[in-house]
């Protein structure tokens, strides 16, 4: 089962893309997923209800949120209601270890993500502020790379015995599906998801070529 | 083929990729056209110390040129918004290329909305935005 893991709609800032329109152009592309999650970011969309979407397209669709750290963007997945009130998603500054930390108690799994961008990756910040702890899964292919932001991400996860996921970071509906991340278990809900993610049972995938 | 009318138009449907012009004496000379100063538009080695990977391209030039596209491929659109995110400067004396799909029909109102993307030789996003048009029904 292979999902996409890091996508924003038109509730992000900076997303384009209408959640219906996803589903339209994986399902008359053909693209090889079998669902996505909605990371917006600094914040998690409690009101959308896209189970009906996702029912009428034979599709996964689940939410995360993008949170920002002084380490970068971290993806959070196995967000409740009682981890929104555990920290302000809308900050820009929220402490990396605090947010493992939190996440982890939550039940949530937090995946620092284009680990090898300037700035907003977390491999900018460790030569600077030192490996952070507590860290156990990157994302390693990202849709919006450039350069070799990828090739660092997977490196250094490699380096330091860091799982890898994939998502497209897809802001308009045609960059979606572009990386994802393949699981053996069969995923139909954000609980399982976390499950996968926290036993390790995946693998990153990039379609970008 | 050319777009005449919103029947012409199907979900996924791509438009003619674009090959804007990004040398560094066009982005100079649009520009100097715009009056806008600043050695970012105009040298390589000064953008460099601006931090830039080289001279960079106007941001409305590429604007423009999203635009042209969108002209070339449907004639009577009206170009109702064009909103691009600049993920990366276009650099000057690059090779890049636009490509557009279309993402959404609203065959009621006549408004197509596009995804546009504009890619280097290297493949890599460094604009990407949507324009809503409106074709004759």
């Amino acid at each position: 089962m292979i999902l996409d893991l890091h996508t924003h709609s038109i509730k992000s800032d900076d997303g384009r893309a209408k959640v219906e329109n996803y589903c339209q152009w994986i399902r008359s592309k053909e693209l090889p997923i079998d669902g996505f999650v909605l990371t917006e970011h600094r914040q998690y969309d409690v009101e959308s209800d896209y189970s009906t979407l996702a029912e009428k397209n034979g599709l996964v669709i689940l939410k995360g949120s993008e949170v920002e750290t002084e380490y970068g963007h971290v993806l959070v997945f196995g967000v409740t209601e009682a981890l929104t009130r555990a920290f302000d998603f809308s900050r820009i500054d929220l402490p990396l270890a605090m947010v493992i930390e939190t996440c982890e108690a939550h039940g949530a799994v937090p995946v620092p993500c284009h680990p090898g961008r300037p700035r907003v990756g977390m491999f900018a910040h460790t030569e600077e502020l030192g490996i952070p702890a507590g860290v156990k899964t990157v994302e390693i292919y990202n849709g919006g790379s450039r350069e070799n932001e990828d090739q660092i991400a997977i490196d250094n996860a490699e380096k330091l015995g860091y799982r890898g996921t994939g998502g497209s970071d897809s802001h308009i509906v045609s960059h979606v599906g572009r990386c994802a991340t393949e699981f053996s278990a069969d995923i139909r809900d954000m609980a399982a998801l976390v499950s996968a993610l926290q036993a390790g049972e995946f693998n990153a995938v990039t379609f970008k070529h | 083929m050319t777009i005449a009318t919103i029947g012409d138009v199907e979900f996924g449907i791509e438009l003619p990729t674009f090959e804007p012009d990004t040398s560094l004496a066009t982005g100079t000379r649009f520009a100097d056209l715009i009056s806008w100063d600043g050695v970012r538009f105009r040298d390589h080695e000064g953008a460099k110390k601006e931090g830039f990977q080289g001279a960079i391209i106007p941001g409305i030039l590429n604007q423009g040129y999203l635009v042209a596209m969108i002209h070339n491929w449907a004639p009577p659109a009206e170009v109702v918004s064009v909103d691009t995110v600049f993920r990366a400067p276009v650099i000057a004396d690059d090779s890049h290329s636009i490509t557009g799909v279309v993402t959404d029909i609203d065959e009621e109102d006549g408004k197509v909305e596009i995804d546009l993307t504009v890619t280097n030789d290297k493949d890599e996003t460094r604009v990407f935005g949507t324009a809503v048009i409106r074709l004759p029904t």
